[in-house]
């Protein structure tokens, strides 16, 4: 990349006069207005993609019409090897001064062509590519004669930009060597890990007092069945431990600033009234700090529901969610603390409490960001044909959960929440607000309701002599590895399985028994069960700060909330804003195999900026021509990104763009009453060239 | 549809060839049910809880989970012969719960007005045309109804053609703009004379 640097600075026609307190960027642009561009195109065929409903021999021979066209030729797949060395070759042969390729969308092969015309010696920024695939060939596929006259218009705008485009270097930033997970359910821990593992100092977010996240709330992990605790709790354990990881529980972001390499990230630590170890011995109190001993616990007078119980367990004001909290520290529930002091007594010389503590600011600087927001459960009582809230005997998937682990609220026995009495008919009810269109629910498949209900089926018939499970269901989507097997066991075990979606549960008010309606689709006859129990394998949605999170880092969300990644398949991992990756659920639902996988999809993609050290922006920047600019000011307020100030210069007051923060939106630049704001690659003269070439067909 | 091989009879029903070939589909009749029903039938995955909503279901061989099927592969006639078409109470269960947002009642309601069109409809159904036509009123008042009211504190006669029968003039017109009651009158006479 040196090398071409070097090689572009001798080239003829760069960069000859640098005009005093004008960006050097537009200086080389009136130097080279006097030499006549000579622009070389490339049609693409892209198989039949676009010579399907394209003429490429007639796009070709009016393309050698245009003006500054200087070579044209077509080929299969232009962005194959040969096809590229056409580009490098021609610029040499014809002595180009720009390049177009009329082909697919930008989004997909722009960096593909740049590095061919930068191989074949020009600046890659003087590359213009034509859509005429996405935006053309396969939206007009029935009109061919159309789609040809528009793929004409295309070449001739794409070729008046590419006469106008000028030498554009990127600017490189450094890479601060820290990341930031903001959420520690399995897919935070395993990108902190990861991060931590490669070398990386790694700060680990969780809004919660302690980390987990919703897979310490399950009970065993389909499809080997193992405890979900027991595979969790050691990587709990080495987050806790790892020298690497900065764990801040009870933490919220609240501000972030910067860019990719340089976020400057303020989070909120909640005041948790609770000092550490290490907390106290700052403080001079020695031997001091919550070691988790629990006095405090039972001295408390409030009684709250546990919310990691799903609060079917109650906690005091000041507790710890379950005994393998990582970090083991009390936490006081300010909302419903009443101060009473007694904790603070029983406490005594450790004094590890402080009812007066307040939410602290904190700063930090890292290079990189994972979001693993996770999720929560849709509020399924929205669906009132199923009567939860309504029936006390309808519970959720993550209350069974719950119930069945042997570390929940009932030690592990599955009991009716009516009478405490053993349920012999449970029904399953897949796609629990799932795969719904009506408005009320989710449209999407929310993914592992299906195998959870088949290991919850298996986990009643393991535990209750005579249980009879009902699985009521539309498709069984078992498609990971060992899924299929496992529904084979699930079924060989003796479940039921019923081919029909639930329409509506009624509820005997004397026995709280549920008459659960439904279609034997299979058999076409209605099918009525008397349930004891039925359990909604309830859709999931993203987690209830999901939002403000991610607009504090300016990540997009889908339609259904999930944050956007930058390409489905390709990117799943990224996201539009450099700097910023997506591990987990938050990106969309997830099982715990996919979950993980993300994490470390994520977490390795965060660590390349870093370990590169440094990166470079794409260099749509804007530049202030301080000889037009009158220091108005105006456009300081208008930019969304903070990346304009105004300075004293040479006596007078000028505009100062932070490239590093520029994203090039053009906001300024567009307002700006003097014109004294260059938008590199999307300047004034560019883009009305482009206009009139479109509008004057092609005669300029 | 039925293919036979020209067999005895009696074999030849034993025999009877009941694949469904997709050549026996008609794609038009979707689009026809869809237009008049302004709903979206093919959008259906057989999840069953417009049947297991439906209050006829449990009493009858009507499924409208299946009649929705039909519509989606076109099964036209099977749709519009089946005497069970004219089971469905109109009480939107199903549209209120499905979770494709369809309205199988509506594509109910289309299917009905085809059939009526071939002169399929049940005698039960013309004669609420020609009671309506007469007294405005699908379930004209009776004395049994007028003495209930009577009870209630309500007036004998509802504020409706009943009290007002100076307006069933107009709902006479409106049944003769579309030739409804004339085609009642027509196919009531073929059928009992």
């Amino acid at each position: 990349m040196a090398d071409t640097k070097k090689n572009k600075k001798e080239s003829p026609a760069k960069k000859v006069v640098k005009v005093e307190g004008v960006p050097q960027s537009f200086s080389p642009k009136k130097e080279e207005e006097k030499k006549q561009a000579r622009i070389g195109v490339l049609i693409c065929h892209c198989g039949t993609n676009i010579a399907g409903s394209i003429d490429i021999k007639a796009l070709e021979e009016y393309t050698k019409t245009l003006p500054n066209v200087a070579f044209v030729d077509n080929y299969q797949y232009v962005c194959s090897t040969p096809g590229q060395k056409k580009i490098t070759d021609a610029i040499a042969q014809h002595n180009l001064t720009g390049t177009v390729v009329a082909a697919c969308s930008p989004r997909l092969h722009e960096p593909t062509f740049r590095t061919a015309t930068k191989e074949g010696g020009l600046n890659p920024f003087r590359f213009e590519m034509a859509n005429i695939r996405e935006q053309n060939s396969w939206v007009h596929m029935h009109d061919g004669e159309g789609a040809t006259e528009k793929a004409k218009d295309a070449v001739r705008i794409a070729v008046a930009k590419a006469s106008l485009l000028e030498d554009l270097i990127p600017k490189s930033v450094l890479v601060e060597k820290a990341a930031m997970v903001v959420g520690a359910g399995v897919a935070g821990m395993q990108a902190a890990l990861d991060l931590a593992n490669a070398g990386i100092k790694t700060y680990l977010i969780e809004t919660l007092p302690t980390i987990g996240g919703r897979m310490s709330q399950l009970d065993k992990t389909f499809p080997t069945l193992d405890c979900s605790q027991c595979i969790l709790t050691p990587k709990m354990v080495d987050v806790g431990r790892a020298p690497n990881i900065e764990l801040m529980t009870y933490t919220e972001v609240d501000a972030v600033e910067g860019y990719i390499g340089n976020f400057d990230v303020t989070l909120r630590k909640k005041a948790s009234g609770v000092l550490s170890m290490a907390q106290a011995e700052a403080m001079g109190i020695s031997g001091g700090g919550c070691n988790g001993c629990g006095d405090c616990e039972p001295v408390c007078p409030v009684i709250k529901p546990n919310d990691f119980e799903m609060g079917m367990k109650p906690r005091k004001a000041i507790y710890i969610s379950h005994p393998q909290v990582v970090p083991l520290l009390y936490t006081i529930d300010f909302d419903s603390c009443v101060k009473c002091g007694l904790c603070v007594t029983v406490c005594g010389d450790k004094k590890a409490i402080d009812l007066e503590m307040k939410d602290e600011f904190v700063k930090v600087k890292v290079g990189t960001v994972v979001l693993a927001l996770g999720f929560e459960l849709f509020p399924i009582e929205k669906k009132e044909e199923w009567g939860y809230k309504r029936f006390e005997n309808v519970i959720t998937s993550l209350e069974f959960e719950r119930l069945i682990c042997a570390s929940g609220p009932t030690g592990g026995h599955l009991v009716r929440p009516s009478d405490g009495k053993t349920p012999k008919k449970v029904a399953f009810i897949l796609c629990a607000g799932s795969r719904d269109n009506t408005g009320i629910g989710k449209p999407y498949c929310s993914r592992f309701c299906c195998m959870y209900s088949l290991k919850h089926a298996h986990q009643i018939i393991e535990k209750i002599p005579g249980v009879q499970p009902y699985i009521f269901y539309m498709d069984i989507r078992s498609f990971g590895k060992m899924y299929e097997e496992f529904y084979y066991r699930i079924q060989d075990e003796g479940t039921k399985f019923i081919r029909g979606r639930v329409s509506h549960i009624l509820e005997d008010p004397a026995t709280k028994n549920l008459m659960v309606h439904s279609d034997d689709t299979l058999l076409d006859q209605p099918f009525r069960l008397e349930a004891d129990l039925v359990v909604l394998a309830t859709a999931v949605q993203p987690s209830v700060d999901t939002d403000r999170t991610r607009k504090l880092f300016g990540v997009s969300c889908s339609m259904d909330g999930w944050l956007l990644e930058a390409h489905p398949k390709l990117n799943p991992c990224g996201t539009t804003t450099a700097g910023v990756f997506l591990a987990g659920v938050c990106q969309g639902p997830k099982d715990i195999p996919d979950t993980v996988a993300s994490a470390e999809g994520a977490a390795s993609a965060a660590s390349i900026p870093i370990h590169m050290g440094e990166v470079e922006l794409e260099p749509y920047f804007a530049q202030c021509i301080e000889e037009k600019c009158a220091g108005c000011g105006m456009c300081v307020n208008l930019c969304p990104y903070k990346a304009l100030a105004l300075i004293e210069k040479e006596g007078r007051t000028v505009m100062e763009v932070t490239e590093a923060k520029c994203k090039g939106c053009g906001t300024c630049g567009g307002f700006c009453p003097g014109g004294a704001i260059w938008m590199q690659h999307f300047a004034t003269p560019q883009i009305i060239g482009q206009i009139d070439a479109f509008l004057l067909g092609g005669a300029q | 549809m039925v293919r036979s091989k020209g067999y005895p009879e009696a074999l030849e029903n034993k025999l009877i060839d009941r694949v469904l070939y997709d050549s026996d589909r008609s794609p038009e009749f979707t689009k026809v049910v869809e237009e008049i029903s302004r709903t979206i039938p093919h959008m259906c995955y057989q999840c069953g809880t417009c049947t297991a909503s439906c209050p006829s279901a449990p009493r009858s061989t009507y499924r409208i989970r299946k009649f929705v099927r039909r519509v989606v592969m076109g099964l036209e006639n099977e749709a519009l012969t089946d005497p069970d078409l004219w089971l469905c109470t109109t009480c939107y269960s199903c549209t209120d719960r499905c979770p494709r947002d369809i309205a199988p009642t509506d594509v109910i309601m289309a299917m009905r007005n085809l059939a009526f069109k071939r002169d399929i409809i049940p005698v039960n159904f013309l004669k609420t045309v020609q009671a309506i036509y007469t007294t405005g009123h699908g379930v004209p008042n009776n004395d049994v109804n007028r003495a209930a009211r009577k009870k209630l504190g309500l007036e004998a006669d509802p504020p409706t053609t009943h009290k007002f029968p100076q307006y069933i003039k107009g709902i006479q017109k409106i049944l003769d703009y579309y030739k409804l009651k004339a085609n009642a009158d027509r196919i009531v006479k073929e059928r009992e004379g």
